[in-house]
């Protein structure tokens, strides 16, 4: 399998209580998007934090992850809607870490069952590269539900 | 305290033809985004990925580490210009993020530069998420 090298920059400017850094992605989806000490531990409207990118990144890779595992067993989704919900805390002695990492998935699964897609999600779980990583260190809860299964 | 954040995402079909929207995140800065698997797993062409995202994470966490780091010892940053470059492994995870940073910083040598860029890496909460799991490697200098 190839290789995927993905990049992202930011400017900072000042101290980490008065300064401000600005974030930049290549696809350009994030062009100078300002964000500071304040805004990250108090979110405001307009700038972004690095857990609030990594819900992104951790609600996208698990809805792939899903999507590709019910696909597998035959039932193709037709929606997933999944959000990711990240929690920085302040650890005694270990500083900010990021805690947690809770998902949430509602799915319209034409064809699937409870059971098939129980196992589904247990699968999407453990092949979400970004659930793996936050295991590691985090805990990263599921709360996944099928709608008008038949 | 604790910090919380949160992202919704769309997706619709299977993996390979299918695609998702990133619909909204807690600030509102991102979204509506298209992502599906050909942009992250190949060439992207204008779609963000969640290894972008995870790139932007670890810059952005990255600075904001090094630059209390370097207050901390009385040289506030004028100006650090970070990256992270993650890769993604298909099949396989995210193997590795490597972070780049040159600093404008005045009164400090070469050396405790990259000291406090090396305590930054190994500290900010990202890096935290990611050790263990993926190689992190630094290449900091002075501009």
């Amino acid at each position: 399998m190839p290789r995927v090298d993905r990049s992202a920059h930011v400017s900072w400017e000042g101290n980490l209580a008065r300064g401000e850094g600005r974030i930049s992605a290549p696809s350009g989806v994030l062009s100078d998007a300002p964000y500071s000490a304040a805004t990250r531990i108090a979110s405001r409207p307009e700038t972004t934090s690095p857990e609030e990118l990594l819900a992104a990144a951790h609600a996208g890779c698990f809805a792939m992850s899903l999507a590709g595992e019910l696909t597998r067993a035959g039932t193709p989704p037709e929606r997933l809607d999944v959000s990711a919900n990240v929690t920085l805390d302040e650890v005694p002695g270990r500083g900010h870490l990021v805690v947690r990492s809770a998902i949430s998935a509602r799915a319209r699964v034409p064809g699937a069952d409870e059971l098939s897609f129980a196992q589904a999600v247990e699968a999407a779980d453990e092949g979400c590269t970004f659930s793996a990583l936050v295991r590691a260190s985090a805990e990263v809860q599921v709360d996944a539900t099928l709608e008008g299964g038949d | 305290m604790a910090t919380e954040r949160k992202a919704s995402v769309t997706w619709q079909g299977d993996l390979m033809s299918g695609h998702g929207t990133i619909e909204s995140v807690t600030s509102g800065v991102l979204g509506p985004l298209e992502v599906d698997w050909a942009n992250r797993a190949e060439d992207a062409q204008g779609k963000t990925s969640p290894e972008e995202l995870i790139a932007a994470a670890h810059a952005s966490c990255f600075a904001m580490a090094l630059s209390h780091g370097l207050a901390q010892e009385g040289h506030a940053p004028e100006r650090l210009e970070t990256s992270a470059t993650i890769t993604f492994v298909p099949g396989t995870g995210i193997t590795k993020s490597v972070l780049t940073v040159t600093g404008t910083v005045p009164g400090l040598d070469e050396d405790a530069f990259r000291q406090a860029a090396e305590q930054a890496k190994e500290n900010c909460p990202v890096s935290q998420a990611l050790k263990g799991n993926v190689e992190l490697s630094l290449d900091a200098r002075l501009s």
